[in-house]
């Protein structure tokens, strides 16, 4: 009953939003059928989510569980739904950090409860839309939805300075999707002008990538940079990263925890999903541009987060400086750093919601998040200090915990593209262990003032809600090759798309491995770590044969490899 | 001379058909005035609002029945797009009656009047839907809006109201000169032998080189007096103090029916008409349609009167919708134009609904009398914030996919830089819109609620159903925007 197939995709996705109109019929001063009544849904979408991880085929680079269903045949528009490996990632993200969400939120929100839970609930329901979704007009709608929700979150249950925070973040995302908009239907008409036909499923915008490549230089960038302002805002890249700190200060937990953990990564799925393998040839021409940007976000994050004397604050600049390294993983088009750049996004999303979630523990006892108010918590809450030692570890990168392997991999594909950039991220890590080392060092150590003396460790609800993310942060660290395993084949597919070249010189150069392993055996050097710079695609082999099996599928026709 | 009677006498026998709705229209108003208003008492006049609703009804199934073709010397024309446009200014007609009911009781102002003005209007408008020659246009324009001029003095012991009326009916009278003016010189031009569209459509494109300019100062004066008459910028600046004085369910009318009707004759005009000098009247056309997204919309961002905002906001979507009248394929900016009218008629008069609501108590005229709408009409504040959002172009919601169709035809008809305006605008739009959710949701309430009227809580329902669920039945809407079409 429970495989995992289209079906149960779709009840998976849309059980949040079913469960908030069954709420709605509960009046509203039963707080306690709210609180519970969403958390069940919420755990119940994680469990049927859960059969799609064991059920996904590694080996396949299409999109599985594909459905789809005739919506406005005028406007080529379908309900088309559907998940590789990428996007089964961040939906699984999104129904795991969901019931935490909802825990978190018991005691923090104090008031109009009902209103509170459907809203939330409503938003899980459009954040796991826009990763199963299939169809560009599908995508920008659910992609909208999410704002008004979340405008909600921070508006009302926010602090001190919510509508402007809320009013912010809906201008701000707003303004970036219209543009974005206007580039989906530019390349619409384009494709309607060659294939005659309108269509706004997925597979189609991708295979226009070689149409694209013969339209001007700038008619392309336009296009890149639409997209590119659009996502950028998202995730949120320097220097459209203005609205995040209002948010994530303003916000409630929950709200935080869930624009860190998901919305951010809407960006960057948005980079993966859209801009790289729809518009390749421009990104390239305009990646100095955009990774400088990238490389500015991680510097000049840590560097704000660093005097920050707000914890929150602090843990939502260094959300600018970690989005920044993912982006870098992103950009440095090769398997590698996408794929160091996924994981980082999932990292991201355990680690920092973690943060958050510690930021509002001591804010729910103490009604403060300044570091100065705090010192020696670890002498009254050793649970918490333990619980908060571990997400500083995994957000800095501590081997063994996940942050570690994301930016391992992340580097090890920034150098293989650009060295010096890589040089730069790092960094900016250093920098991001000064900080939240030094956030650490103030908060739990140090003299303890009277009124933190009486303050409470974490009670089980809470340990309760930590502990997921806890294990998630040790089983990805120490064993993180089924993730890496699910992304394999789509990253694989995406840089043949983006990077055509790459998978030539690879071949070469394992080529070349082989060859010398047989001269000097015992010396086995990692075929990756050979010359072969992706980024120049220097002197691919021209004639080289193309290895079967994983061989990298002739550029020409990757257009319709995951039309399925 | 008896050959000239007995000519009009055939030509009357043989297109009276085409003209049943506005004749049905006229007589029945006719007879309402009298000897109809006998019937009722002063503490019964509000009876003609239902009645007033199964003449609409009525009106509504004769549209639908009128065959197409051309009469009465080719003044006036039934076609798919004369019927789209009328089927929408009934529609709206209709709004506007059932929301004047309670507010009317309540002001003690039930006349037969004013229910018989708004069907003579009606007229005027189903008239301007099918002119297709600029004399007809004309005439059509003045039935309309010397009826809206008296609509919007109704309340004529409150000095807003006249002060409304008064200049509605000033810059009106102005802008029908400049538009009369402009006829004549196009008259002129063209030859001096037609004013019927589809035949200066081939004259204009054929008038020698040395007519230049009095072909382009009458096509520019001619979209001036229309510009006038759908508020576009430059030309608007009566339609904030207009709007905020009328009696708001003629505001709501004002918003919605006579610009469906100007619109029709503004595609007819520009498409059918002026098609062949389209490089005189695009340009222009393209600074009005972009000035009037930008001025509407920020221009809507200070203000703190709801009616205001709405006015200013109805600018803004005039500005959207000229960008169908500037595609250079009539038909698909025919469709597109008619889609989003209908789409706006429902969200407006949604909105209106609420504002009228509100005003049951005196309020509703500022923005901040939203305030705390959430706590103490849940369902209420959620319709309005539906409808706000709708208007702001938020998907899932059916703005969305009006400004969405639009916005396409814009695109693929090389309007990139308008469109990319249109769009920002309509970001910025969603702050003003936001600014009252955000009164009703994040302000705490003051005072009690009070009950609702029948037919407001029936409007705002079937609108917040429609608005809400509207995106899925996108294939229907297509399907009924395809009716519009030329013949």
């Amino acid at each position: 009953m429970f495989t995992a197939n289209t079906t149960l995709m779709l009840v998976a996705t849309f059980l949040p939003l079913l469960g908030a109109l069954v709420l709605l019929l509960v009046p509203k001063d039963q707080r306690r059928v709210f609180e519970i009544g969403s958390l069940i849904i919420m755990i119940a979408s994680l469990l049927l989510s859960l059969p799609f991880w064991f059920g996904y085929d590694r080996a396949s680079d299409a999109v599985q569980w594909a459905g789809s269903w005739t919506w406005i045949p005028a406007l080529g528009a379908r309900f088309a739904v559907g998940m590789d490996g990428i996007s089964l990632l961040l939906w699984l993200l999104t129904t795991f950090i969901g019931p935490i969400a909802i825990a978190c939120s018991f005691k923090s929100i104090e008031e109009r409860h009902k209103e509170y839970y459907l809203w939330m609930l409503v938003l899980q329901t459009a954040m796991l839309g826009v990763f199963i979704t299939q169809d560009m007009f599908l995508f920008y709608l659910f992609w909208e939805v999410m704002l008004v929700p979340m405008y909600f979150l921070i508006g009302i249950w926010g602090g001190p300075q919510k509508l402007y925070a809320a009013i912010k973040l809906f201008l701000y995302t707003l303004a970036g999707s219209v543009l974005m908009l206007v580039a989906i239907l530019a390349i619409y008409f384009l494709q309607h002008k060659t294939t005659g036909g309108y269509d706004f499923s997925l597979a189609s915008f991708q295979a226009m990538a070689p149409i694209i490549a013969q339209q001007s230089k700038s008619y392309q960038h336009l296009m890149a940079l639409a997209f590119f302002i659009g996502f950028a805002i998202k995730v949120p890249m320097f220097p459209f990263h203005t609205w995040l700190p209002d948010a994530h200060v303003q916000a409630p937990t929950a709200g935080s925890v869930i624009l860190a953990a998901i919305l951010l990564k809407m960006g960057t799925y948005g980079f993966v999903r859209f801009l790289l393998p729809i518009l390749p040839g421009a990104t390239k021409d305009l990646m100095p541009w955009f990774l400088t940007l990238a490389l500015i976000g991680i510097i000049y994050g840590a560097l704000v987060a660093m005097i920050q004397k707000d914890m929150k604050k602090l843990v939502a600049y260094s959300s600018v400086s970690h989005l920044g390294l993912c982006m870098l993983g992103l950009f440095a088009l090769n398997p590698y750093g996408i794929k160091g750049g996924l994981f980082q996004m999932l990292n991201h999303g355990i680690s920092t919601s973690g943060l958050f979630l510690a930021v509002g523990i001591v804010y729910e006892r103490r009604h403060t998040r300044m570091i100065a108010d705090f010192g020696g918590l670890s002498k009254t809450m050793p649970v918490y200090a333990t619980i908060f030692m571990i997400m500083t570890m995994s957000s800095i990168g501590l081997p063994l915990l996940n942050g570690f392997i994301g930016e391992g991999v992340i580097l090890m594909g920034a150098f293989q593209a650009f060295p010096w950039a890589a040089m730069v991220a790092t960094l900016g890590i250093i920098l991001g262990a000064a900080y939240m080392l030094w956030m650490f060092q103030r908060v739990m150590f140090g003299p303890i003032t009277a009124v933190n003396e009486k303050m409470e460790d974490l009670n089980l609800r809470e340990i309760l809600y930590f502990a997921p993310l806890v294990a998630a942060a040790f089983w990805i660290g120490l064993n993180p090759t089924p993730i890496m395993d699910v992304m394999d084949a789509p990253v694989r597919k995406l840089v043949t798309q983006v990077n055509p070249d790459f998978y030539k010189a690879e071949s070469l150069a394992a080529k070349q491995a082989a060859a010398a392993k047989l001269g000097m055996r015992g010396m086995s050097a990692p075929a990756h770590h050979g010359e072969a710079p992706a980024a120049h695609g220097a002197a691919p082999a021209g004639h080289e044969a193309e290895p079967a099996g994983h061989g990298a599928p002739a550029p020409e026709a990757h257009g319709h490899g995951g039309g399925k | 001379m008896t050959g000239f009677a007995q000519g009009l006498l055939n030509a009357l026998q043989r297109d009276t058909h085409l003209i049943m709705p506005q004749l049905f229209l006229m007589v029945v108003a006719t007879l309402m005035l009298w000897p109809g208003d006998l019937f009722f008492n002063r503490a019964e006049k509000h009876k003609w609002a239902p009645i007033t609703l199964v003449i609409l009804a009525v009106t509504a199934f004769l549209v639908t029945r009128v065959p197409e073709g051309e009469g009465f010397s080719r003044m006036f024309r039934m076609d798919g797009l004369t019927r789209g446009f009328q089927l929408l200014c009934i529609l709206a007609s209709a709004g506007t009656v059932l929301l004047s009911v309670r507010l009317l009781d309540s002001l003690k102002q039930q006349t037969v009047e004013y229910y018989a003005l708004i069907l003579f209007s009606l007229s005027g408008m189903l008239f301007l839907c099918g002119a297709s020659d600029l004399i007809s246009v004309y005439f059509s324009i003045e039935l309309m809006a010397i009826c809206i001029y008296i609509l919007v003095a109704y309340l004529r012991d409150r000095a807003t109201s006249v002060e409304a009326g008064m200049k509605y009916f000033l810059l009106g009278a102005f802008s029908s000169g400049i538009l009369v003016y402009g006829i004549s010189l196009i008259y002129g031009a063209a030859g001096g032998v037609t004013t019927n569209l589809a035949d200066l459509n081939q004259l204009l494109a054929l008038t020698p080189t040395t007519s230049n300019l009095l072909v382009y100062s009458g096509v520019l004066m001619v979209l001036v007096g229309m510009a006038f008459k759908v508020a576009a910028v430059p030309f608007h600046m009566w339609s904030p103090d207009a709007y905020e004085g009328a009696p708001t369910p003629i505001t709501a009318f004002m918003a919605t029916a006579p610009k469906a009707a100007a619109l029709a004759a503004f595609l007819r005009v520009f498409g059918a008409g002026f098609h062949g000098v389209s490089s005189d009247w695009v340009m222009p056309l393209t600074y009005i349609a972009g000035a009037s997204m930008i001025l509407g919309n920020v221009a809507a961002v200070k203000q703190e009167s709801m009616k205001r905002l709405l006015a200013y906001s109805s600018i803004a979507h005039v500005g959207y919708m000229l960008l169908g009248v500037l595609s250079g394929d009539p038909k698909a900016g025919a469709q597109a134009v008619w889609l989003y009218m209908l789409i706006y008629i429902v969200m407006n008069t949604g909105a209106f609904a609420v504002v009228i609501y509100l005003q049951g108590k005196g309020e509703g005229e500022r923005i901040e009398d939203f305030r705390g709408l959430g706590k103490k009409r849940p369902v209420l504040a959620f319709a309005m914030m539906v409808f706000l959002l709708s208007l702001a172009g938020i998907p899932p919601l059916v703005g969305f996919f009006g400004k969405f169709y639009l916005f396409k035809l814009a695109i693929e008809q090389g309007f990139v830089t308008l469109t990319v305006i249109a769009l920002l605008t309509s970001a910025v739009s969603a702050y003003y819109y936001l600014g009252v959710v955000k009164e009703m949701y994040f302000k705490e309430p003051e005072g009690e609620a009070i009950p609702m009227g029948a037919a407001q809580a029936f409007i705002v329902g079937v609108a917040c159903v429609l608005v809400l669920v509207g995106t899925a039945f996108g294939p229907w809407l297509l399907k009924w925007a395809g009716e519009i079409f030329w013949i």
